[in-house]
């Protein structure tokens, strides 16, 4: 008897952990940190009014999920990947070197990078130059062509009518496109005002992209990983500090963050769309057109985003802070993903 | 002065040193108590409000032409249904006066998102409602619930204030109507992890947290019990048995990064197991519990008395025999109590299943070992950053859930070994 | 047929030649004539007879299962390639995503969904699968049979069927004592191998004496990112600044907590205060974090600066505060332990000679349990170097060369974290250097390990 007892008992364990070699039924996507709210969002909806699995969304920051998506095209890589800037040019090559031939773009709106801090201190009015003096790790010195490693400790050593306080920012790694997005509009943007290193450019493209691009890393800007949100929460109990993140998280905190002035405009809705505000970026994702038909809800996944009812001008994501795009261009985002066209650079 | 005297003298010196040494003692206690204490209060405190869930009662007209419902009324028809419009009528017939596209969208945020499919839900289990008018409780958004528990000050100033003072009026207004009721919130219990706080629930982080446990007790158990009767009674006294016991004994003590460092490198990177899976966590956390379940197992073991060996023994048992029929039900209950305190230490853990990648966004709930999930520490840890008000109570709530199983879990084991500790 | 039912069968098999045998023999011994020789129960010939079919038809079973993916996998390459369906056999990757929908497709609905050309490999594939299958259990059941009927046919009543049995038991008592091993192997190999790569790129010296701690690196050749120094020096120094303060809270309130409940204590009160005590070792960790980063930080950060001092907001003070209060137990349990090692001999000793109560305990029973309390304090600084939740959640993330704990620092743990969240490729001197952090943690905790374990062991013996 207690043989059978023992036998039985084995054979229910061995039933309970039925480890098939079954296909994945549910969408994988990865990347950007600012894209990740509006996926999230969408996926939630997607996962209740359909019978298909919640798509399952990681936060690894636009390079990381880049590299992730261009892996190759195996069951097991992603499926989509969040982008808060364009794919470049290398990463396109990589994944056509790894066997992603078919990659698909969406644009799905717009967003302002902002320099916001805790909605009860200092207010700064900055301009691109600040921030490239404030955050680069060799600025120009006295004389032309000359470059020291950055001096400035403070605020109002960097700009005179800015608040003496520590230079603090919190920003994002390398792995985020936010910090591409930051480097390329902000930084170079001030950095491209001193007439020589703008010269740099054409004789010597690398050298003007180590000045303009390069951040400095004596502590004064911290990297803060890829969670948003964990920064908002360090500003409010560091009043000193600015942190740099997407607009949707300004707009979706306005009781606990405030954004500075950037050349003059404020981190608005109606500036970013309108260009005013110099720091904002397009947000797109990518689809890899091999696993649209092998993975069970892809279409209906990117017509659910796609959807006017999402990305429209009167859409819930733009009830999250996203900034949509225009009449016409959102026309022609929706049929280049319904046809699945393929992205060429 | 004689030696007597003399030490007469510092007696008062000595005595109050003594005193003083014994309150230091005393307070040391005390301290670590109080500091119990006030996490648990701290955080019990915080939990509260997320609890309960505050409901809108609004009058809704099902009108089959704005659901865009046709005749047939089919169950695919009422899913693909428009109910978010019927829900949005309903908010503008409650305030007529709103008209401006931005202060309408404010108006629609008074409801949650998941409303709309909780409408549907109801439509759907029921299709002869279409075309009556019906009061129904929807969730309210998250910022509503803040202002109705109070966790958002609708004292404040304006600009302090996440909510405006027009959604503040309206909000007011239905409290007066009425409209406004807070019942319990099952939804925290039966809904997954969700982007909208008024939403999100533990359940599951909770069945993810149950599949992974299973998994690390099939496998830690029997593995443990075995090797610690090997160690205790069959292994010869040589230099790999040393070895076994030291590095038994290390690995009881390493960092549990170190296991996640072991399971990304080994299970993710070399087998390709499945991301995100409790098999993958069960795997690395039994890894983890075998230490601490193969030394509670031996000093249990240890703990039987020769003379139940020897009598097995001189009574013609083989070696064998008078182990498993007789020692080892002897220490059983040590050995269960050490199971069971090793469970709840893997049900605590949160670092190593971090490396496995089981900190992405899953709103299902897990329905075997291999679907992708998350555990409860890994739950806390998510919601631990996000800023909404809603998620700090339910973050609070979460910990209060996770502390229940493991009180539960440590007490369950101190019955055991208070019931079968037999004194030899 | 399915795995679940085979096995099922098998052991099904294994019991059948279990009450053969043990039949085959009670009725040998019933026909005996001299009852006296019986040495072995009939159940143990029967337990032998089960394993002999049992155990080398699993073994079979496991390499046939391992097999069976690659051979089904070549199978349908050919037949894939026999085909003109434009797929390259040989890129597994593409093989696997054309092969999801196939694999997945456990529904008639789903089945009826796929693509015509895709419905001939679904077809094929499920032949292909049906065969092997059948094979494998032909192969296992029959051989399941062979040796259980070997066996049967072979016990008589002179095999030492217990003797052979309870040896097998006592190998798969030792294989399972042995995954101790094979798991510090693995945690070892793993760790040594991603490390020794790192330390490829990284010299050793640059990483364990380098004062610049700028992991960061570029992640495409044209991106500007970080100076990739590894210099780990300013990690090991926050490490040890909040273990330091850690310990600086958790000993005295633990020795003193012990040295109350052994010495003060009556009956009642330590029945109480001791299962309190060690919930506080009960509360997950991350718990603690969540309590330091959202009560505790800004707590401190607010009194430093009503009293004009400048604190961060993730001061290394809250972490090592709270991380302190957790360690308690670890310092008062073992404390606890070796003071009540220590005979009642000294305590009357000194108790005779007129000397207090107090002074006893801090001149005679404390230097005699030292070792042990040093052992307890050095595996409660290994916990400390070792904790990773309270230290993600309430310390910084730059790295900063400080003593001052009113400062951020971060920690060696919090950087493995940072590192292997997110970008994971496995050759950037990014993801490595997390490998060899750990190995560094890895090395530090078993040399604080083993001294402690030593020192109390060899303080234990000296009173036996």
């Amino acid at each position: 008897m207690k043989a059978l007892k023992k036998i039985t008992l084995l054979v229910s364990i061995m039933a309970a952990i039925q480890v098939q070699a079954a296909g994945r039924d549910y969408i994988s996507v990865v990347g950007s940190s600012t894209v990740y709210p509006f996926s999230t969002v969408v996926a939630e909806r997607f996962g209740k009014s359909t019978q298909f699995k919640t798509p399952k969304i990681e936060s690894t920051g636009t390079g990381g999920g880049m590299k992730l998506f261009c892996k190759g095209n195996g069951v097991d890589t992603p499926d989509i990947s969040n982008a808060s800037r364009r794919i470049k040019a290398s990463e396109l090559q990589m994944c056509h070197d790894n066997g992603v031939t078919g990659v698909v773009e969406v644009l799905i709106g717009y967003d302002g990078i902002v320099v916001a801090n805790d909605i009860n201190s200092h207010d700064f009015n900055l301009t691109r130059k600040d921030l490239f003096l404030a955050l680069a790790k060799d600025v120009p010195g006295e004389a032309d062509g000359e470059l020291v490693a950055n001096p400035y400790t403070h605020w109002n050593q960097v700009n005179a009518d800015l608040p003496a306080v520590k230079i603090e920012v919190l920003g994002p790694p390398p792995t985020s496109g936010t910090r591409d997005a930051f480097v390329e509009l902000a930084m170079e943007g001030g950095c491209k005002e001193y007439e020589w290193i703008k010269a740099t450019k054409k004789s010597n493209k690398d050298q003007y992209k180590s000045i303009c691009h390069t951040v400095r890393e004596d502590g004064a800007y911290v990297e803060a990983g890829e969670n948003d949100n964990l920064i908002i929460q360090k500003l409010q109990k560091n009043p000193d500090a600015l942190g740099i993140f997407g607009f949707s998280f300004l707009d979706q905190n306005t009781d606990l963050v405030k954004g500075s002035m950037v050349d003059g405009a404020a981190p608005e809705f109606e500036t970013i769309a309108s260009g005013e505000y110099p720091v904002s970026r397009p947000l797109y994702f990518y689809v890899k057109k091999a696993h649209v038909a092998e993975i069970p809800g892809m279409e209906a996944f990117l017509n659910e985003f796609t959807s006017e009812k999402a990305m429209g001008e009167e859409g819930y994501l733009t009830d999250k802070g996203l900034i949509p795009l225009g009449e016409e261009l959102y026309k022609e985002v929706r049929e280049n993903t319904k046809t699945l066209k393929n992205l060429e650079l | 002065m004689n030696n007597t005297d003399l030490v007469k003298k510092s007696l008062g010196k000595r005595y109050l040193k003594e005193r003083i040494f014994r309150t230091l003692g005393l307070l040391s206690i005390a301290t670590a108590i109080l500091f119990l204490v006030f996490l648990l209060t701290d955080i019990a405190s915080k939990a509260m409000p997320a609890f309960s869930q505050t409901k809108i009662t609004l009058p809704i007209y099902l009108d089959t032409d704005e659901l865009g419902v046709g005749a047939s009324n089919s169950v695919e028809e009422i899913g693909q249904a428009d109910f978010r419009r019927v829900i949005r009528d309903a908010l503008l017939a409650e305030f007529p006066e709103v008209s401006k596209r931005q202060e309408k969208r404010e108006l629609y945020s008074l409801t949650s998102m998941g409303a709309e499919f909780q409408l549907r839900d109801r439509v759907m289990d029921n299709p002869d409602l279409l075309g009556q008018t019906l009061e129904i409780d929807f969730m309210a958004d998250d910022d509503v619930d803040a202002v109705i528990k109070g966790s958002i000050d609708r004292y404040l100033p304006e600009n302090d204030r996440r909510v405006k003072d027009q959604k503040l009026d309206w909000i007011e207004q239905l409290e007066a109507e009425g409209r406004i009721t807070t019942g319990f919130n099952w939804n925290f219990f039966a809904n997954g992890d969700s982007r909208e706080p008024e939403m999100a629930g533990i359940k599951g982080a909770i069945m993810g947290s149950l599949f992974t446990l299973l998994v690390t007790l099939a496998l830690s158990f029997p593995v443990a019990v075995a090797a610690a009767i090997y160690l205790e009674e069959f292994a010869p006294k040589n230099r790999f048995i040393d070895f076994i016991e030291i590095n038994i004994n290390n690995l009881a003590a390493v960092p549990s990064i170190v296991f996640g460092l072991l399971g990304l490198a080994v299970f993710i990177n070399f087998f390709n197991m499945p991301r995100s899976a409790p098999l993958v966590g069960g795997i690395v956390l039994s890894l983890m519990t075998l230490p601490t379940i193969i030394i509670a197992s031996r000093s249990a073991i240890k703990a039987v008395p020769p003379s139940l060996r020897e009598a097995a023994l001189g009574l013609g048992a083989s070696k064998m025999q008078s182990v498993f029929h007789h020692v080892l039900p002897a220490a059983l209950p040590g050995i269960l109590t050490g199971t069971i305190i090793g469970m709840a230490q893997a049900l605590g853990e949160t670092a190593p299943l971090l490396m496995i990648g089981m900190v992405a966004f899953i709103v299902d709930i897990p329905q075997s070992v291999v679907d992708p999930s998350t555990v409860l520490p890994i739950q806390v840890f998510l919601w631990a950053d996000s800023p909404e008000r809603g998620f700090l109570e339910k973050t609070s709530a979460a910990i209060m859930v996770l502390l229940f199983f493991l009180i539960a879990m440590n007490a369950i084991a101190i019955y055991l070994r208070k019931k079968f500790e037999k004194k030899w | 047929m399915k795995i679940s039912a085979l096995l099922f069968l098998l052991v099904l098999f294994a019991a059948f030649s279990y009450f053969m045998a043990r039949q085959k023999i009670t009725t040998a011994y019933r026909q005996r004539k001299q009852k006296s020789k019986i040495m072995t129960l009939p159940k143990y010939f029967g337990y032998v007879a089960g394993l002999c079919s049992l155990i080398p038809a699993l073994l079979v079973l496991m390499v046939l299962q391992v097999a069976e993916e690659p051979y089904i996998t070549s199978e349908i390459s050919t037949y894939i390639e026999q085909t003109n369906i434009e797929l390259d056999v040989n890129n597994q990757s593409d093989l696997d995503l054309f092969m999801n929908e196939i694999r997945g497709a456990d529904t008639p609905e789903k089945v009826s969904a796929m693509s015509a050309e895709k419905l001939q490999v679904y077809q094929r594939f499920h032949e292909i699968e049906v065969t092997t299958q059948r094979t494998i259990t032909a192969i296992v059941l029959s051989l399941a049979v062979l040796l259980g009927v070997l066996a049967m046919r072979k016990i008589n009543t002179d095999t030492p069927a217990r003797k052979v049995f309870e040896k097998i038991i006592e190998g798969i008592l030792l294989l399972a004592a042995s995954i101790a091993i094979m798991t510090t192997v693995g945690i070892v190999f793993s760790v040594l191998f991603e490390s020794t790569r790192f330390f490829g790129e990284v010299p050793i010296l640059s990483f364990m004496f380098g004062t610049e701690w700028s992991p960061q690196t570029a992640i495409r050749a044209d991106q500007v990112g970080s100076s990739a120094a590894f210099g780990a020096v300013p990690l090991f120094v926050g490490t040890m600044l909040i273990s330091f303060i850690a310990l600086l809270v958790s000993v005295p309130l633990g020795l003193m907590s012990a040295i109350y409940l052994s010495e003060y204590a009556n009956k009642s009160f330590r029945a109480v205060a001791k299962p309190v005590l060690e919930i506080l070792a009960g509360i997950p960790t991350v718990v603690y974090g969540f309590f330091a980063a959202l009560t505790v930080a800004p707590m401190i950060r607010n009194l430093g600066e009503s009293m004009g001092l400048s604190v961060a907001s993730e001061s290394a003070l809250a972490a090592g505060l709270v991380m302190g209060i957790m360690i308690i137990p670890f310092v008062s349990s073992l404390s606890d332990d070796v003071l009540s090692a220590v005979p009642q001999s000294l305590r009357e000793g000194s108790l005779g000679l007129g000397a207090t109560r107090s002074e006893t305990i801090v001149k005679v029973l404390i230097p005699a349990a030292l070792p042990g309390i040093v052992g307890g304090v050095l595996l409660a600084a290994s916990r400390a170097i070792g904790e990773t939740m309270i230290v993600v959640m309430a310390a910084g993330l730059a790295a900063n060369l400080t003593v001052n704990p009113l400062e951020a620092v971060t920690t060696v743990t919090v950087q493995i974290v940072t590192l292997l969240t997110g970008d994971q490729e496995f050759d950037s001197a990014k993801t490595l250097a997390a490998f060899a952090l750990g190995l560094m943690l890895f090395v530090t905790t078993l040399i604080l390990n083993v001294i402690a374990l030593h020192v109390v062991r060899k303080y234990r013996e000296q009173y036996e």
